[in-house]
């Protein structure tokens, strides 16, 4: 079983990712900002993370850079963002993002998405 | 070579007495080029009630983490209208983490925040009303369900009403209910708001 | 029992707990458990999951009787608007373990011989003393267990110089953690060579020897008070366990940067382990050893 990281500080965002995910039988779990997230992911392997961007103490960009300054196996990354500016959209890929994603993102969207990031479909 | 008693804490007590450093010399010190210098003068000058213009000023160019965080601390104690202003100006940075400092620093201060609340939930930029909501989930501050019932009712930006929501989850009571079922109609073709209403719905403070 | 940051647990909406946990006449609801439970968890890090269920509603229900709040919804109300954070001060009290013994959480006793005191003096240009820090001290046995670990397992202490400086806001602990006597229980985890190497036998129980007692210094100290921390520069490594989880943000924030001033640059912070800098600060680089993860204050930039 997969298992995917959900980052993000609003709990709502975050159960219904995992509603979703865990449905298509992912395995998730969960954390509220960076620094949490830097820890478990420094702790478990993760095949995936979902990534929000506005997040309190570590955001999204400072958790995705120091994800990838680490020796660690490398796993893909979707950010989240609210806003479709493009500006948001180069920072994330620039801090190692492999996806973009604007909110709220559709249970079949994600899912597709995901799925394909695993090499799981291919688009 | 072992474990051996220290001799070097220094006196702390006749540090205590010296007398209070002047405000302008910190506020002066606030530039030094050494940045744990730039940090002690903004930790210090959490005495010297008409520094916030000064902090805000020095946070705008501060580039050490180390010296923003501690001036957004002395900003948070300082608490002022001055302190406010600038705080809602970071608000408006490109610099996703100095935002969420001053988002942090700024639920802290609810008896300030309240007064200008209101306007930061009408602004034009959909972000900036977002970092307002994000204001609310830990402001201690009995208005907070009023806002958020005023946001899911009124605001037509999907991901606003979404972290308005979200908190609804929390703190909503039985006033919140009409409102949700109203938005989960408004905006009936988004999964994650009728998902997220739906949850708030459940927890509701009702009986 | 003790809450930790164990992955949270699988369930789905719609399909909490059904039973309903005998408690007279306040009940806890699933949502109410779920909404406490986030709010908790936003708030500490702590994470309960659904087996913990019994636990933590017992624990409610104390505090809303304690509070005469009444209710789940009057107690979580106050809880969640309560400017002085004091009752979430007390229920966190509550939600979690607090004793102190010797070789309490002894991987990290092990990280620091193993992993922080090579990497720091691997870094050391100069002689002087590796400085390390435990506070809040309480009665002593986390500063001792320190100094035995040092004496026992880092062969770097014939070469190095090491000062402990164990500091507390509470005099009477500090009285007691000088005259280091000791009920057997807070001694049980030490290995029996250890015991009889470091401790004499006394009518009360086991007192650290002199030359222990001597070796550490103790002092008192209000961590959020900035005139009591000024003088406490340099350190290598600063142990700061289960004190922060019952500050409330500000003070946990204004405590971190604290340290961030009594560490030497690379020096590290050790937590409790149901403790994050995750809730604290973003000034500190996440370490991972093999042993535990440790928070970091950045090498100034070359
Ligand atoms: C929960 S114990 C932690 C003891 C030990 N480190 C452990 O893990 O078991 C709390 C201790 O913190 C001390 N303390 C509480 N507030 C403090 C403060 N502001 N500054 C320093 N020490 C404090 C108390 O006196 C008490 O001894």
């Amino acid at each position: 079983m997969k298992r995917i990281l959900i980052v993000d500080d609003a709990a709502t965002v975050r159960l219904y990712h995992r509603e979703i995910l865990e449905t298509a039988d992912f395995m998730v779990d969960e954390a509220m900002n960076g620094i949490e997230a830097l820890e478990k992911a420094l702790q478990t392997g993760f095949d995936l993370f979902l990534v929000d961007i506005n997040m309190p103490k570590l955001d999204g960009y400072g958790f995705l850079r120091e994800l990838r300054g680490q020796d660690l196996p490398q796993a893909p990354a979707i950010m989240i963002s609210t806003e479709a500016q493009t500006n948001d959209e180069r920072r994330a890929y620039a801090a190692g993002a492999n996806l973009y994603l604007i909110k709220p993102v559709k249970p079949e969207r994600l899912l597709a998405q995901v799925r394909m990031l695993l090499g799981e479909l291919h688009p | 070579m072992a474990l051996i008693k220290t001799q070097c804490v220094e006196p702390i007590a006749e540090e205590a007495r010296e007398a209070p450093r002047d405000c302008a010399g910190l506020i002066s010190r606030l530039a030094a080029s050494d940045p744990t210098a730039r940090r002690w003068a903004a930790r210090d000058l959490v005495d010297c009630p008409e520094a916030a213009a000064a902090l805000v000023e020095r946070l705008k160019q501060e580039v050490d983490v180390s010296v923003r965080e501690v001036i957004l601390t002395t900003l948070t104690s300082l608490g002022d209208p001055i302190a406010i202003a600038g705080l809602v100006d970071c608000l408006r940075s490109e610099d996703t983490a100095l935002r969420n400092e001053a988002i942090e620093a700024m639920q802290q201060l609810p008896d300030a925040v309240a007064p200008v609340m209101h306007g930061l939930l009408a602004d034009p930029d959909p972000d900036l009303r977002i970092f307002a909501v994000n204001i609310l989930e830990s402001l201690c501050h009995p208005q907070v369900e009023t806002w958020l019932i005023e946001v899911i009712d009124q605001d037509p930006h999907v991901n606003v009403c979404g972290a308005a929501v979200d908190l609804l989850g929390e703190v909503g009571t039985r006033n919140a209910r009409a409102s949700l079922q109203r938005l989960k109609a408004r905006f009936a073709n988004e999964p994650y708001i009728r998902f997220a209403a739906d949850l708030a719905l459940g927890r509701l403070h009702e009986n | 029992m003790s809450p930790t940051f164990a992955s949270p647990p699988i369930w789905h909406l719609g399909d909490f707990m059904k039973t309903d946990p005998e408690q007279g006449t306040i009940r806890i609801s699933a949502e109410d458990f779920q909404k406490f439970r986030e709010f908790f968890y936003r708030k500490t890090g702590i994470q309960f999951d659904a087996s913990k269920r019994y636990f933590v509603d017992k624990r409610l229900v104390e505090r809303v009787e304690a509070t005469g709040t009444g209710s789940f919804r009057g107690y979580f109300t106050m809880l969640r608007f309560q400017a002085s954070g004091e009752e979430l001060q007390a229920l966190t009290n509550l939600m979690t373990v607090n004793e102190t013994y010797f070789f309490r959480e002894e991987y990290q006793f092990r990280c620091l011989v193993d992993s922080l005191l090579p990497e720091i003096v691997e870094r050391k240009k100069n002689r002087r003393p590796i400085r390390i820090w435990a506070i809040p001290s309480s009665s002593g046995e986390e500063p001792y267990s320190i100094a035995i670990y040092l004496l026992e397992h880092w062969a770097g202490i014939h070469e190095w110089d090491v000062e402990i400086i164990a500091s507390d806001i509470d005099t009477r602990i500090l009285a007691q953690a000088r005259q280091g006597l000791y009920s057997l229980r807070s001694i049980q985890h030490l290995p029996s060579h250890t015991l009889q190497r470091y401790f004499k036998r006394q009518s009360g129980g086991y007192q650290i020897c002199d030359d222990l007692r001597q070796s550490v210094e103790f002092t008192r100290v209000n961590l959020s008070e900035r005139a009591d921390t000024r003088g406490y520069r340099d350190f290598d490594v600063i142990f700061c366990r289960n004190l922060l989880i019952y500050f409330d943000d500000v003070s946990r924030k204004t405590a971190t940067e604290t340290f961030y001033d009594a560490l030497r640059p690379g020096g590290f912070v050790c937590l409790g382990h149901s403790e994050s800098m995750s809730r604290s600060s973003s000034l500190y680089k996440v370490r991972k050893f093999p042993e535990a993860i440790v928070y970091q204050r950045p090498l100034e930039a070359a």
